[in-house]
């Protein structure tokens, strides 16, 4: 029988709530549960847009164990396919590459359109006989899986029946709206990775609150203190924090990158970072954003993957790779912590700690949302049994 | 014939599937044997599929005339 663990103090007002139990970063059939519940019930980050920048590039994709292909169509569209044959479920393609014309099956040679659709079926007729009654090429397309891009970040719905996305994450479209124009990736020095051996609701949680940034980030601090920050709770839906002295980076010559054009006032000094449920993490500045898309890799494994965006196509190098070292060093100062909480989460007689009210609200608005979200799939669960 | 097989060998230890939509082709022009023609002109599509090449339509009528691929599709 499963572990069933018991999310109702979690739900508690923050004064008094506990977090998550242990079980819930170290048991392999919470995980498993979780990734239903949590990760492919609503809209999950896959990676971003930037990885496929030209028609027919084509990366496959292991998310939580299903093998994916995010590819850009003939018509330019960012699509989401299972990574297998409709024929024999062999593997498509094993690395990325870009796509002249069709996906090939290495193995019996079965064809498919940039589309997914079936294109030819070779000898499945017999040999030289590529038809056959029993193959109905409209019907064995490859699996599509319901993505949508925002901010360039490829979002996908493993379920199938979740809200559309711009419904499901409506106020955070409003929240930034700002941003929503183009983004422009900033390129090979603009994407960095950081393997983390922690569950992957530690990372959400470290970057939901500022309470941390005084003793984890001195550096940030000195321009950037604690009472310079808000939190961002919306409940049921995404959390995080902002500050109201983001200032610009510049060089020796005192350049800064351009800002994205048409911004409220606000973001002359204002950033915000926020928790995009369940695995997005992303920040916005008024002269560039980033997103970190992680990829759980098992109970106690986490995948960073870290993409800066500025206003312009062509930026200068140098201040780019600045900026990639500035938050490269930040992201860096955060791995002991969570991988020391997930350490700390095999100590059996943790409780799952303790919010401080007045700090903690984003990181306990996140915990709460699991933990709905797991009472909802329990429920579903024992209604259908 | 020889020739050609060596050949074939060679391009798909290489990969080229330009040579294998070419030598594919040959191989089926060089038959009276329907059935083998089909056999070769499937691999010739197939491979011209896979590279975007402009041949495959015509690869592809080939086959279709003979009721080896859909009509349209």
């Amino acid at each position: 029988m499963d572990h069933v663990t018991d999310v109702d103090a979690v739900r508690r007002p923050i004064h008094e709530a506990h977090g998550l139990p242990n079980a819930h970063y170290i048991d392999p059939s919470i995980y498993d549960e979780e990734k239903h519940a949590v990760l492919f019930s609503g809209w999950a980050g896959l990676g971003v847009g930037a990885e496929v920048p030209e028609i027919g590039d084509a990366v496959p994709h292991t998310f939580l164990g299903i093998p994916l292909l995010l590819l850009r169509d003939k018509t330019g569209k960012v699509r989401v396919f299972q990574n297998t044959c409709r024929h024999r479920g062999m593997i498509l393609v094993e690395e990325p590459r870009k796509i002249e014309g069709a996906i090939r099956c290495p193995y019996h040679s079965w064809c498919y359109s940039t589309e997914g659709r079936l294109v030819s079926t070779p000898h499945v007729g017999g040999p030289g006989q590529n038809t056959h009654d029993g193959i109905d090429h409209a019907l064995l397309g490859l699996i599509e899986i319901r993505c949508y891009v925002w901010m360039d970040v490829v979002w996908i719905n493993i379920s199938g029946d979740a809200p559309e996305f711009v419904d499901a994450n409506a106020e955070l479209v409003t929240q930034w709206a700002d941003f929503g124009k183009p983004l422009f990736h900033g390129g090979e020095d603009s994407t960095f990775q950081l393997t983390l051996d922690c569950n992957w609701k530690l990372a959400v949680e470290n970057y939901c609150e500022s309470y941390h940034l005084p003793w984890v980030h001195p550096g940030l601090n000195s321009y950037s203190r604690l009472e310079d920050h808000y939190h961002i709770e919306v409940p049921e839906k995404y959390s995080g924090q902002g500050t109201w002295v983001y200032r610009q980076l510049k060089d020796d010559a005192g350049n800064s990158f351009p800002d994205f054009g048409g911004i409220d006032n606000k973001w002359d000094t204002a950033a915000e970072y926020i928790s995009v449920f369940p695995n997005v993490l992303m920040g916005v500045h008024r002269d560039h954003t980033f997103a970190i898309v992680l990829t759980p890799e098992g109970p106690e494994r986490t995948i960073e993957n870290i993409h800066l965006y500025y206003a312009a196509p062509k930026t200068d190098s140098n201040l780019r790779a600045q900026n990639t070292e500035q938050w490269k060093l930040i992201f860096n100062e955060d791995v002991f912590v969570v991988e020391g909480m997930q350490r700390g989460r095999h100590a059996p007689q943790f409780d799952g700690g303790r919010f401080s009210p007045a700090m903690d609200g984003p990181t306990h608005l996140f915990h709460d949302w699991v933990a709905s979200k797991l009472q909802t799939h329990r429920n579903a669960k024992m209604a259908a049994e | 014939m020889k020739s050609l097989d060596r050949q074939l060998l060679k391009a798909h230890d290489a990969n080229d599937t330009a040579a294998l939509v070419s030598l594919y082709t040959q191989a089926a022009d060089h038959t009276d044997d329907v059935d083998a023609a089909c056999f070769y002109l499937t691999h010739a599509y197939v491979f011209a599929l896979e590279r975007g090449d402009k041949a495959a339509d015509a690869l592809r009528e080939r086959l279709a005339a003979r009721g080896r691929e859909p009509s349209h599709d």
